[in-house]
């Protein structure tokens, strides 16, 4: 098959309905009714063939989730269509749903008062997973996510670390054909972040799974994604390679130093001072903001080296305290 | 169609044997909730039988007539309530919260997960002290219990059930449009009340609502009326069985209406 995924012309309108004030104003709503129209999807087409991760990008309220909520059957579009592995997800949903991985990180899939190990005993009944299957999968879920470390517990006394790598392999278990994982890192410390990064990876790989996914974390698009898709406001604003975004944004980094003295003049003296004395300092590759007692440093790091400006700030600044962020995806959009 | 029925029996019993685990597991919980209950019905069949030292009768109705009917109304009431208690939940936060989301992503029926989704211990109780009751006022009260009219009694009461279930998924499901229907399935099942009492006491309105519109009349009154000699088979089997099937098409109906209309919520 030439598409694993195809959405064409996708449109979603929400329709919300106007209350009036007090008494007279709700009565009055009984019989005429105002309504809004909003956009939430509009007129979006990409196609995905097997095996790809796709990054699927936008700000809050973007679309992302309304996007992916007609992809897994659950919405209905207003027009336009799309089709997974040849269904229509909302016309054929339970059979769509044999062969999809979702996983909402905000919400989970799982039952709150199931004890883990019942729940994937549950899991294997509902997607009729084969025994000899179900022992393998089990087994290499417990290596990528070690999941023998609260088998016995129930999903409501998991972490939130925990309950994601739950989650995660409860979307693998009946190995599907595509997985989509909206915000599978959201809340998540690096360690975490890292070891379900190796495992969506893994997954692809494996068993040539198609991923789409979305993320506010650029490590995760980098690491993961050959292709991303930017939407913003309900269109789509961008289709293609990872190569362009990270040869335009991927290589910028910013550190935020927390300094002791706010004397503006005296802070921006040295820092005339650093593009002078550090190779590469363009204004291009390195521009800085300072606001209160705060200075923020943003910089090329194919240009610049990360080390030769932390070693000339800390010299010649009296800092507190530190942090290297990457550019975060929002901001990327922004400059769309 | 035998074999999905046999998975999904089978998932069931997986759901059932936790939810029973954990409610050995908080045993107080359970017991409070069952002496709670006991207190509720001791009231019930309190007031009966105060009125009934004050009038011999009611409308021909005797003291152990009314308590075959009152008891014979908790059998059903009980089970609906043992198996389907998360449909006031549907009622209440789960479209709200976009919690229905999650059923719509399993490959099995979204009404399944959501009966799955919750068994309520309380109701064993109800449906025991329907149980003895009903005993209790046909042992008294001179009612004859052959092989043949047990089982009579048992395909009742699974009609009955259907009723009840079927009244709460067609209120419920109505959140699917509004978002929240509790308060007009509370306001409903509250007339279940009315079938606890020979239909005959009431003014002639309510018992065409109750048994046309609402039908709890047939949760309790018409099929205990045949074993108390007061209406043929044909006419008490007959209607509780037809209108227990509508009732059911059309909650099954307006359910999957529902769905199609669900517009879930954003983050």
């Amino acid at each position: 098959m030439e598409n694993m995924i195809e959405v064409k012309g996708l449109t979603k309108t929400f329709k919300s309905y106007k209350k009036g004030k007090g008494l007279s104003g709700t009565i009055k709503t009984l019989f005429k009714r105002e309504v809004t129209e909003i956009e939430a999807v509009k007129d979006i087409s990409f196609n995905i063939r097997p095996g790809e991760i796709i990054g699927y990008i936008g700000a809050n309220g973007a679309g992302k989730s309304t996007t992916i909520k007609m992809m897994t059957g659950i919405l209905n579009p207003t027009s336009g269509f799309v089709k997974v592995d040849g269904r229509v997800p909302y016309e054929k949903r339970q059979e769509n749903a044999k062969h999809i991985g979702v996983v909402f990180g905000q919400k989970t899939q799982l039952w709150w008062d199931l004890p883990v190990g019942e729940t994937f005993a549950i899991l294997k009944e509902i997607y009729q997973v084969p025994d000899a299957f179900y022992a393998e999968q089990m087994k290499y879920f417990d290596e990528i996510f070690e999941l023998s470390e609260f088998m016995g517990q129930t999903v409501r006394t998991l972490s939130l670390g925990q309950r994601m790598r739950a989650d995660l392999a409860a979307s693998m278990l009946h190995n599907p054909k595509v997985l989509f994982l909206d915000e599978p890192t959201i809340g998540l410390d690096v360690m975490v972040k890292e070891r379900i990064r190796k495992a969506i990876k893994d997954m692809n790989k494996r068993y040539g799974t198609t991923i789409l996914l979305t993320t506010h974390d650029m490590s995760d698009i980098e690491e993961l994604c050959h292709r991303i898709i930017i939407i913003d406001k309900g269109q789509l604003l961008y289709d293609g390679g990872i190569d362009t975004i990270r040869r335009d944004f991927g290589y910028e980094r910013k550190i935020v130093f927390d300094l002791r003295y706010d004397d503006a003049e005296v802070v921006g003296a040295i820092l005339q001072q650093m593009r002078d004395e550090i190779q590469g300092c363009t204004p291009e590759n390195m521009t800085y903001t300072l606001s209160e007692s705060q200075l923020s440093v943003i910089f090329n790091r194919n240009e610049i080296n990360i080390s030769s400006i932390m070693n000339y700030v800390l010299q010649h600044l009296n800092v507190i305290d530190f942090s290297v962020k990457d550019m975060d995806i929002e901001a990327i959009v922004k400059r769309f | 169609m035998t074999k999905t029925f046999k998975r999904y029996l089978k998932l069931y019993g997986m759901f059932l044997s936790q939810y029973l685990k954990a409610v050995m597991h908080s045993r107080t919980d359970f017991l409070i909730g069952f002496l709670a209950f006991f207190l509720i019905q001791f009231g019930g069949i309190a007031f009966i039988a105060l009125v009934f030292r004050q009038i011999p009768d009611l409308m021909g109705w005797s003291f152990y007539d009314l308590l075959f009917i009152y008891g014979f109304a908790n059998i059903p009431r009980g089970i609906d309530h043992m198996f389907t208690d998360y449909l006031w939940l549907l009622a209440g936060n789960v479209i709200v919260q976009g919690e229905f989301d999650r059923y719509l992503l399993r490959p099995i029926h979204p009404l399944f997960q959501i009966i799955a989704q919750r068994f309520q211990p309380d109701g064993i109780g109800e449906m025991i002290i329907g149980i003895l009751l009903v005993v209790y006022a046909a042992s008294k009260g001179g009612i004859e219990f052959t092989a043949g009219k047990i089982i009579l009694l048992i395909v009742m009461v699974i009609f009955s059930t259907i009723i009840y279930t079927s009244i709460k998924l067609i209120l419920a499901s109505i959140a699917f449009w509004t978002k929240r229907s509790q308060s007009i399935l509370f306001m409903f099942y509250s007339m279940s009340e009315f079938s606890k009492y020979p239909l005959a006491i009431y003014h002639k309105f309510i018992r065409t609502f109750i048994t046309y519109i609402v039908p709890f009349a047939l949760t309790a009154y018409i099929p205990a009326s045949y074993f108390l000699g007061e209406s043929s088979l044909m006419e008490s089997l007959g209607l509780t069985v037809s209108i227990s099937l509508i009732a059911l098409a059309l909650g099954l109906f307006i359910f999957s209406r529902g769905i199609k209309q669900y517009e879930s919520v954003g983050n």
